[in-house]
């Protein structure tokens, strides 16, 4: 069956995606552990559909102001990858990197935020390309894009691109425990309808 | 403006009547719009987040600018309110991310104030006040009552209008 809205997925479809997301994350965090030469795990990685304003609750609330790297994919693809990183994960990364430590996004300087960008630029490709060998599909990526603003603005973007088609968004995703840490930061996938119809198929668990 | 603060969540709208601020967060590419109808007090905000509604089913008018005003001024005549008293204000349309060659990604912003400006025009509303564009999320507040609109953006000092 050809799914019209996000949430139409079957049990068998979610399990799939979170397989997905478990082996785009999984391969993220060993990227990652390599940057920080530190030890990285996974949480148990998560498929939701959710509703706008559930969406945002979920991230943790509308005003709260994260980094946020973006890529957008195309090719057999097309979607939105976030990477949304609060000044927790920051302050790891900079530890890690260059020894320092900052309390606000002003403080980090143009270094710090490279670093940021690169770091969830691995982050997202390590994600697509674990994901397109699977599937055996091409997926292009764009340069990342960083902001640092409110998260519910940010989380917004996926929301509008896809807006037009349904009122949910689906995220794939998992967060990173560093040296027995959590660490809040999300990995976001959010394909088109379309796109998503196309993953299924080439994963075998639609017949459509 | 303290006291009770209604919460417009995203293609929401609320209306009050006598006292009381409505909020709207996070308004990206989205866009907030105040209308007022001094005489009676009466205020709403919609949080709108996309130009046009071309959906077959319909079922959420207020996630479209053209719907959303539509469905509005509907709710808001129905108390009472008239075309001639009534104002707008508007704050959104941002571009939060710059991507090269992301084709029309980052572009809703633009097209929602473009589709935004255009409705009002065409329903004979007044826009008396405007913050779009530009790169910055805001949240936007507004009082009902004097009809006041203020805008909270992050690093930058508080917008009254």
């Amino acid at each position: 069956m050809t799914l019209k809205s996000y949430d139409q997925l079957s049990s068998l479809e979610i399990d799939t995606l979170r397989e997905i997301g478990s082996i785009g994350t999984g391969n993220a965090a060993t990227a990652l552990s390599q940057l920080l030469d530190r030890e990285v795990r996974i949480t148990l990685p998560e498929v939701r559909i959710m509703g706008y304003n559930e969406a945002i609750e979920w991230i943790g609330g509308p005003e709260a102001v994260t980094a946020g790297v973006l890529v957008k994919m195309s090719g057999h693809m097309s979607g939105i990858m976030l990477s949304v990183q609060p000044l927790e994960f920051v302050n790891i990364v900079l530890r890690s990197m260059f020894g320092t430590n900052v309390t606000s996004y002003e403080e980090m300087g143009e270094l710090g935020q490279s670093a940021l960008v690169e770091i969830g630029n691995i982050m997202i490709s390590t994600f697509i390309n674990a994901l397109s060998g699977l599937a055996g599909i091409d997926v292009d990526l764009t340069v990342p894009a960083f902001t640092v603003d409110m998260q519910g603005a940010i989380l917004a973007v996926p929301m509008a691109e896809y807006g037009g088609m349904s009122d949910y968004l689906m995220t794939i995703g998992g967060n990173f425990v560093c040296d027995g840490e959590q660490v809040p930061c999300h990995l976001l996938l959010s394909p088109d309808l379309r796109s998503l119809n196309f993953l299924l198929r080439k994963l075998g668990v639609s017949d459509g | 403006m303290a006291d009770s603060k209604l919460t417009v969540g995203i293609a929401d709208m609320k209306m009050a009547q006598g006292s009381g601020v409505l909020i709207t967060y996070a308004l990206g590419s989205c866009i907030g719009l105040c209308f007022h109808d001094p005489r009676l007090r009466l205020g709403a905000l919609l949080h709108i987040m996309l130009p046009l509604n071309m959906e077959a089913g319909r079922k959420n008018p207020m996630k479209y600018a053209d719907t959303g005003i539509r469905e509005t001024l509907k709710q808001m005549e129905a108390k009472g309110a008239s075309r001639s008293r009534m104002t707008v204000k508007i704050a959104g349309g941002a571009k939060m991310f710059e991507i090269s060659g992301g084709g029309g990604l980052g572009n809703i912003g633009q097209r929602n104030i473009e589709s935004v400006h255009t409705i009002l025009k065409q329903e004979g509303l007044r826009l008396i006040g405007e913050d779009v564009g530009g790169k910055v999320a805001r949240t936007l507040l507004f009082d009902v009552v004097s009809g006041q609109g203020c805008i909270r953006s992050y690093g930058q000092k508080d917008i009254i209008f």
